[in-house]
């Protein structure tokens, strides 16, 4: 087996081979242990054929040869029409760097020990670096007693040790998949995959139950099945424990593209910091991310990640405004991606928003809004986790972000703490700054005001401003009596009984702000 | 009424062709690698030969070799089935009268083997 070698004072260490699938790589710290057995089990339909086949091909792509040897498992004819559209399959590897044989007659014929004679003449006939065992549990079966299939697993790790090949052993995990079994505890890897139903939709993960010799990101990691095969992806808040970067904090200010937003803030926005965009829906908090993204430079790169209002509409919306984030999106400064939140998972959005942000180079961020990040969680004690990981992430990139979440009654009173429908994490934790939108109703009509709640390190005007979506985009008061005038007059206006408030409640800091 | 040797070592295969030739008043041997497909050609002297070309111990590519460069068996005809195409086959296998490619039909089948035995008698012929 191959080592490198080591400090002194630190035993040798394994080689890893990457498995080609990069979040399983980063979940397993560079890729599987050179020589090793890993078990993949998973009911029926949970993807182990594919991540097998995956592997295999990865690895033939890389120079490898790899063995996929099948017990009782469907045709190979059938496998290979089944994964022939998946993108990393490739007809030329076969049969040179990529082998399919059935040793089920074998098993059948000779049992475990023919079957053990079998894999070791194939990988060293073929010179096999990756062996694939597709239907572990048949071998179980045949297996005479629980010694004899021990003694199968245990031969088969100290042939994959001497033949320097990385071996996988596909298994539905017999009749209880729950139970530990002898073999998890003689293998160097086990992964479970698992498909989730959540109401009417079915959520992916896999999980590493054990890893021999190093360390790895524990938990649930989602993946999905796609034309790309397996897409794995690790667990955000686990993968970004510690930011990329240092964070620093910035002195310079970014405008939000509105000057007398900026005068109440001291002068824009801190850079690299996250604000929320507080308000109810309608009132204009995806225009003030326009605006915002409108500042974009070639040098100052913008994207729009939105889940509500595809790139199409967006763009209609900036060309309706006049707003050169019309430009910006024509020319590439600025970019739109824009994801539904039917179908996708939290880790997959927030891996997707940090590429595209990395890739790019981009130092405006105007993400709409917090409330598809919720509707994506599958725990919703995740939230929190995630988006304190996301910001301090955005932060060491250096990005300044603008994030909406609309408030909880459609007139935006304070009443409650902003971010009370989070599950975890406090406003501190998400935000830097906090920009409020509220409607104020005085008679027939409703007026829009905003007012900066908190901006990190900033003098701030915390008087409410009265402001506008004008033909030309939003225009803001630069003086906040129009908005007292309103408050005051509305104040006074009688009430029935059921009415909401014309005005805000009282405002309620929430705790640590 | 022929005798046909399947070499497959994939389960449910060979069983298939056994049944399916079977109906067809052939009698059918089976054999799961190139080796013991060998053997069998040298004992049983069959008239056609359907070979698998992915298999362990010997390959398909191996046994036909091997059985082309044995005087005793080099004409009996061989059909080589696999899930490549015939034209990734082609590259590697020489000697073969016909290919099958799987997932198959019935009907190819029974096509192929009758155009085979046909063919071999009219040589042998």
């Amino acid at each position: 087996m191959s080592q490198t070698p080591s400090p002194p004072g630190n035993g040798p260490r394994l080689e890893k081979t990457p498995s080609g699938i990069e979040g399983l790589d980063v979940i397993l710290r560079g890729g599987f242990l050179q020589g090793g057995i890993t078990i993949v089990q998973g009911k029926p339909g949970a993807g182990k054929t594919i991540l097998g086949n995956q592997l295999c091909f990865n690895h033939a792509a890389a120079g490898g040869r790899a063995l996929y040897v099948t017990l009782l498992a469907e045709s190979h004819a059938r496998m290979l029409l089944h994964i022939g559209n998946l993108a990393f399959f490739r007809s030329s590897a076969i049969p040179d760097q990529l082998l399919y044989v059935s040793a089920f007659p074998v098993l059948e014929a000779d049992g475990i020990r023919g079957l053990l004679a079998l894999l070791r003449r194939e990988v060293s006939a073929f010179n096999a670096t990756v062996l694939v065992l597709d239907g572990l549990v048949a071998a179980e079966k045949v297996a005479a007693s629980d010694m004899e299939f021990k003694k199968f697993i245990h031969e088969l790790q100290a042939h994959a040790t001497a033949a320097n090949c990385q071996m996988f052993l596909l298994t539905s995990g017999g009749d209880n998949p729950d139970v530990v079994t002898a073999e998890h505890t003689m293998v160097d890897c086990v992964i479970e995959l698992r498909s989730r139903l959540r109401g009417w939709r079915a959520d992916r993960d896999l999980e590493i139950l054990k890893r021999r010799g190093d360390g790895f990101l524990r938990g649930r990691h989602a993946f999905r099945i796609s034309d790309a095969g397996l897409t794995v992806f690790p667990r955000f808040e686990a993968l970004l424990a510690t930011p990329t970067n240092a964070e620093r904090v910035e002195k310079t200010r970014a405008s939000t593209g509105l000057a007398q937003l900026d005068d109440m803030i001291g002068g824009g926005l801190p850079r690299a910091s996250t604000t929320l965009l507080l308000g109810p829906s309608g009132i204009g908090k995806t225009t003030v991310g326009m605006h915002f993204l409108s500042q974009c430079t070639p040098e100052d790169r913008g994207l729009f990640f939105g889940f509500y209002e595809d790139p199409a509409g967006i763009r209609d919306k900036a060309m309706a405004l006049g707003l050169p984030l019309v430009n910006h999106l024509d020319q590439g400064v600025v970019e739109c991606l824009w994801q539904p939140t039917t179908e996708a998972s939290l880790d997959e959005i927030c891996a997707q928003l940090l590429i595209a942000t990395r890739a790019r180079g981009v130092r405006r961020l105007f993400l709409d809004g917090l409330g598809g990040i919720a509707k994506l969680a599958d725990d919703p004690e995740r939230v929190g986790h995630i988006l304190t990981t996301l910001v301090h992430e955005l932060r060491a990139l250096h990005v300044t972000s603008l994030v909406t979440k609309e408030s909880d009654d459609l007139l935006g009173s304070l009443g409650v703490p902003p971010a009370s429908s989070l599950a975890a994490g406090s406003v501190s934790d998400i935000a830097d700054n906090i920009l409020l939108f509220q409607f104020i109703r005085l008679r027939s009509r409703l007026h829009r005001t905003v007012s900066a709640f908190k901006v990190r390190d900033s003098r701030i005007d915390e008087q409410a401003h009265l402001f506008e979506i004008t033909p030309h985009g939003i225009v803001v008061d630069a003086s906040p009596d129009r908005a007292e005038a309103i408050f005051v007059e509305a104040a006074a206006q009688p009430r029935t009984p059921d009415s909401p408030p014309s005005t805000p409640a009282q405002v309620q800091r929430p705790q640590g702000e | 009424m022929a005798k046909i040797l399947v070499v497959d070592d994939e389960f449910g295969i060979g069983e298939l062709l056994r049944e399916v030739l079977s109906d067809d008043d052939h009698q059918v041997v089976l054999a799961i690698n190139g080796r013991q497909g060998l053997q069998m050609v040298a004992n049983e002297q069959p008239d056609l030969v359907f070979l698998d070309f992915m298999m362990p111990v010997l390959n398909g590519v191996g046994m036909l070799k091997a059985k082309m460069e044995d005087p005793n068996m080099a004409q009996i005809p061989v059909i080589i089935m696999s899930s490549l195409p015939e034209a990734s086959v082609a590259e590697r296998a020489h000697g073969h009268v016909g290919f099958v490619r799987k997932p198959f039909q019935i009907n190819t089948i029974l096509d192929v083997a009758a155009v085979a035995l046909a063919g071999s008698k009219k040589s042998s012929g």
